[in-house]
């Protein structure tokens, strides 16, 4: 059965899970959003999350906690792609290129060095501050940052308003000392 | 009624119903309140723009570039694994947090304000400290008491908030400039618990099983209490830092401390070299580990006075600081300085009860 199901055209390969697919379909955009707001850049974000659903496709972690999973792990990966300098040059400038429609190069440069500069800044808060404030505006509730990162429900606003405190003080200083 | 906290108020503007009516009440009603709340609001809306990028992705084309993938990619284990790999700093304050107390938190929550480059520093790492942030991720942790860090008037005050002795330096560094502000923090005290679960999920893999009664043994971190004095520099910012903290401890009813090391030492995923250093920490401390990111920061060890003492400063130069552990105390000078800055202004510096 595995065999055949392997054979057929555009099946799920016998080495990851059945439900891969259903669970793809469903948070494949969640996931891009997710690892696009740390890297600021789409290319990457959906190599990003293509990593994240093939080790999600070999884990046995319940469907209903799938989300959550992915958007952590997402954000972790692109948070290691930053920290680790792993970006790739012609992938980000092929990125900023298409940062909004900017009516000359002046404003082009700007908003390229505006991503690069609030990516940086971002990378340099602790980890579960980042995490935490790129989970909750890409959209997740409380309750699903709560779960995802074994905070209780109550915590997560005390982490979220640390990491935009934290955010806008990176950005800050960094804007003041140049 | 006490004022809500900042987590509160950003809970507010996200999920209002998940607010209690009598905090939401509080906050209609209090003009302080109403202030904080809108200078969240603020934040929240700025981070927001900041991290705002749209996407515009083919679901259909990314299945089939997964499937490709997927195609290549040989079987492994079904167990679920974190794709992101633990950094050996993770598992590095997890391990001497647990054998040195919160000693490993409060060195590697230093550091952290040294890598991010800030220099008004007491006031984070004792505000970590009450997490101990990443142990948590090992076990549980408990916090049964918080430090609550507070500018106070003077350094007479800072003495007599925690029984410190405060700094006096006369010789300020060029560039540096006026009074300095104080600050203070109360003892922290936390009781952590190994979970072998958690160290698995943390770490993305099995670990071996643990020695008996690790898993219901309790150890008690104590930190604190600490004061630090923070002058400005010609610019108004933070520029010299002089603090300290009563030196972290660790006591466990249970497994001894030793038996903890060994075992956690035999954790997968914790680099060879590291795991040499670490044995030389014990329970009675003596060491203050600090942990150097080698990719952007330096360090050599040198003395202040007679004590041993570890200096770390940023590849660019541009921040240095120097710890040293003296008559219980971890002390710390640091700022936007040159090692010899920090190091004069550490060998200058008179404590005053």
């Amino acid at each position: 059965m595995k065999q055949l199901l392997k054979e057929r055209e555009g099946a799920v390969p016998a080495s990851v899970r059945s439900d891969l697919e259903h669970i793809f379909r469903a948070a494949y955009p969640r996931v891009v959003g997710v690892a696009a707001r740390v890297l600021g850049s789409r290319d990457e974000a959906e190599d990003v999350a293509q990593e994240t659903f093939l080790a999600f496709g070999r884990t046995t972690v319940p469907a209903g906690e799938a989300v959550g999973w992915l958007c952590v792990a997402a954000a972790h990966t692109a948070l290691n792609h930053l920290r680790s300098g792993r970006r790739r040059v012609s992938r980000e400038e092929a990125a900023s290129d298409r940062v909004g429609v900017a009516p000359d190069v002046a404003e082009t440069v700007v908003a390229k060095e505006e991503q690069q500069r609030v990516r940086a800044a971002l990378s340099r808060l602790p980890r579960k501050q980042a995490v935490a404030l790129v989970l909750r505006h890409s959209g997740l509730s409380y309750a699903e940052v709560a779960a995802a990162l074994d905070l209780s429900p109550a915590s997560v606003g005390t982490t979220v308003r640390r990491a935009e405190s934290a955010l806008r003080e990176e950005l800050n200083r960094h804007a003041s000392s140049r | 009624m006490r004022h809500p906290g900042d987590g509160l108020l950003r809970r507010l503007l996200d999920e209002p119903d998940g607010v209690a009516d009598s905090d939401r009440s509080h906050v209609d009603d209090c003009p302080s309140c109403a202030s904080r709340l809108m200078a969240v609001s603020s934040d929240a809306d700025d981070v927001a723009s900041a991290l705002r990028f749209d996407v515009d992705v083919d679901v259909d084309a990314a299945w089939s570039r997964l499937l490709a993938g997927a195609d290549h990619e040989a079987p492994v284990p079904v167990r679920p694994r974190r794709r992101w790999k633990r950094t050996p700093f993770v598992a590095v304050v997890g391990v001497i947090a647990l054998l040195g107390g919160a000693s490993a938190a409060a060195a590697g929550n230093w550091f952290q304000i040294f890598h991010t480059e800030q220099v008004t520093p007491i006031t984070v790492p004792q505000a970590d400290l009450v997490q101990l942030p990443e142990l948590d991720e090992f076990g549980t942790m408990r916090v049964e008491s918080r430090p609550r860090i507070r500018d106070v008037d003077d350094a007479r005050t800072a003495r007599e908030a925690t029984g410190l002795a405060s700094p006096r330096i006369t010789n300020l560094p060029m560039g540096v400039t006026g009074q300095p502000r104080f600050l203070v923090g109360d003892r922290v005290l936390g009781v952590f618990t190994f979970d072998r679960a958690k160290a698995e999920k943390a770490l993305g893999r099995p670990v071996p099983e643990p020695p008996a009664g690790l898993a219901t043994t309790e150890f008690r971190l104590t930190a604190g209490p600490g004061l630090a004095a923070v002058w400005p520099g010609n610019s108004g910012a933070p520029a010299l830092m002089i603090g300290r903290v009563v030196a972290p401890k660790g006591f466990s009813n249970g497994v001894p401390f030793e038996t903890a090391r060994d075992y956690l030492l035999s954790l997968p995923g914790l680099p060879a070299s590291v795991s040499g250093q670490l044995k030389a920490f014990t329970k009675e401390g003596g060491t203050l580990p600090l942990i150097v990111n080698e990719s952007s920061e330096s360090s050599f060890t040198t003395k202040v006075g007679k004590a041993p003492a570890t200096v770390l400063t940023t590849d660019s130069g541009a921040l240095s600081a120097v710890f040293w552990v003296e008559g219980g105390f971890i002390n710390v000078v640091g700022g936007s300085l040159s090692t010899d800055e920090v190091l004069r202004v550490a060998g200058e510096t008179r404590w005053a009860k």
